[in-house]
């Protein structure tokens, strides 16, 4: 009779998820799926281990040795549990890839979500206190008073399985205020969590106006108001920030922003990173937006230079009167004070309004310039493949040098200017007065040049009307 | 005697790949070091593995001489 060769493990598998669903049985607070996803691994080892040491004691017995310590069977069932172990593992953890795309959490889904109060923390500091707030998940919202104190209260949102993960939960991440000197950190403990709970602290802060503040959000979002200080934002994920009237510079520093809104800043504004949206009205300083924004970026109101850039856009402008308006595939501006310069890779341009030159460069996209006022400067304009038009005010004087390689040209000065046919493409040029160079040169597209009409004037503040909307 | 060790050399290689896949995992758990950086380690177990049996392995016999030159 041919021996037994089969393995041990097998009965001892099946010994094991025996007992496992026995102490589930006896004892309903048992989590298997918790187990599996903490201890997988270790199973793993241990399967290894007992064939490991049956092969070795066949050997020695001089038994028949298997061919494989671990069947090919064996393999799919590691590779089962591998993968369920690894995606309960994931869905478990508090900071998983899902909650990070925005989905709610396993356990808000499944567990339970317990609110315990933040007890008011209140501390008497100076006038211009450096507030620090430490990395922290939830929405805090800090406003400037005139009081001098800083008083933080909030809320707890902790999800869990069950009210004792909970209680565990709170009592590990108390939140506390720290004074040395003229410094003040805010500290929320939450990354000392265990992986079973998540909990998000929403602090409502009050500080003196003149305080400035330094947050750091692992994910959650920022709520500023009426501070005269500067404000910085470092953080993985903050999703939405929003500072409105802001004495002092703003730099913001965040990977995965949802939004970020600044209104009435007297500073300067710095945003690096990625993000999606991103709004910015009325700031009297410096505005730099150097990041890959996905969203759409608005700037109105911008007193001072700015520098715009975002994917595969870059512009400058001396000052925003009206908006610069960049959606993915268009960029809408309105009243730039110039010299503007604009490069950008697919995307529709239109410029209306806009003064001191223009030095645009557009690989993909068509091109709509309706400069407006009669000192329109220098226009330098480059498209590889898109549709150029410019419409020039009636009193405008300008020296024109148009040029497309394939396509046509449509002059509505008519003998002023001349046009030539130059193979597939054509030229015209030709001067309105004595003005300054305007260049438009495409390699596939077609050149429109022709007087701004009243319709273009409503055009343009019916687009700025859509906009305030 | 020769055969058996290599036969041993071969059943063990299933249990050690086992072990080391779950050390991996339990490490990468831990956050001691993540899975997509340690995953080059399988393959070195599995080349050394393989260098252990081919010691144990007996040597392929030569193929057999052509026709004709069959020794007597």
């Amino acid at each position: 009779m041919r021996p037994r060769s089969g393995s041990i493990t097998g009965p001892l598998v099946l010994i094991l998820i025996g007992v496992v669903f026995l102490i589930r049985s006896i004892s309903p607070e048992f989590r298997i799926a918790d187990l599996v996803a903490r201890y997988w691994p270790y199973g793993l080892i241990l399967w290894g281990t007992v064939a490991l040491i049956e092969v070795f004691i066949r050997f020695r017995s001089n038994g028949p040795i298997p061919r494989n310590g671990i069947s090919g069977g064996g393999w799919a069932i590691v590779i089962f549990v591998a993968l369920f172990g690894s995606s309960v593992f994931q869905f478990e953890r508090p900071d998983n890839w899902f909650r990070q795309v925005g989905f709610q959490s396993g356990i808000e889904a499944f567990g339970e979500e317990h609110q315990y109060p933040v007890n008011t923390i209140t501390r008497s500091v100076g006038l211009a206190p450096r507030i620090i707030i430490e990395d922290f998940r939830g929405d805090a919202k800090i406003s400037g008073t005139n009081a001098n104190t800083i008083s933080v209260t909030g809320q707890k949102n902790i999800g869990a399985f069950d009210i004792h993960d909970a209680d565990k939960a709170n009592s590990q991440s108390p939140v506390e205020v720290l004074t040395d000197g003229n410094t003040i950190t805010i500290r929320c403990h939450q990354d000392r969590l265990d992986t079973r709970t998540s909990v998000s602290t929403n602090l409502d802060v009050s500080v003196p106006k003149g305080a400035s503040i330094e947050a750091s959000a692992a994910r959650g979002s920022i709520d500023v108001s009426s501070l005269t200080g500067d404000i910085q934002l470092n953080g993985g994920n903050i999703e939405d920030v929003r500072l409105d009237d802001i004495g002092g510079n703003v730099k913001v520093d965040a990977r995965g922003t949802r939004s970020i809104h600044c209104s009435n800043v007297q500073g300067t504004i710095e945003l690096h990173g990625r993000g999606a949206d991103v709004d910015l009205e009325t700031v009297a300083g410096q505005v730099t937006v150097a990041g890959d924004y996905t969203g759409t970026i608005s700037l109105r109101a911008l007193a001072k230079p700015v520098r715009l850039e975002s994917m595969h856009t870059q512009l400058d402008a001396r000052q925003v009167t009206g908006y610069i308006r960049l959606d993915r595939g268009s960029l809408d501006a309105k009243d730039l004070v110039g010299p503007v310069k604009l490069s950008t890779k697919a995307t529709d341009v239109t410029l209306a309004g806009f003064t001191e030159g223009l030095d645009l460069d557009v690989d993909r996209g068509d091109i709509e310039l309706r400069p407006e006022h009669s000192a329109m400067g220098r226009i330098v304009v480059h498209a590889r493949s898109g549709n150029i038009e410019l419409a020039v005010p009636a009193a405008a004087h300008f020296a024109l040098n148009a040029n497309t390689e394939n396509g046509d040209i449509d002059n509505q000065f008519g003998d002023a200017l001349k046009e030539t046919a130059d193979g597939r493409g054509a030229k015209l040029e030709g001067s309105i007065g004595n003005g300054p160079d305007v260049n438009l040169v495409t390699q596939h597209g077609s050149i429109t040049v022709r007087k701004a009409t009243a319709e273009d004037a409503a055009e343009t503040k019916a687009a700025a009307l859509n906009l305030d909307r | 005697m020769n055969s058996r060790a290599a036969l041993f050399a071969q059943a063990i290689r299933g249990p050690i790949l086992l072990i080391t896949v779950g050390v991996l995992f339990a490490m990468h758990q831990a956050g001691v070091l993540a899975f997509y950086r340690s995953w080059p380690l399988i393959l070195i177990v599995v080349g050394v593995m393989k260098l252990v049996e081919r010691m144990y392995v007996p040597q392929v016999p030569p193929p057999p001489p052509p026709f004709g030159e069959r020794p007597q």
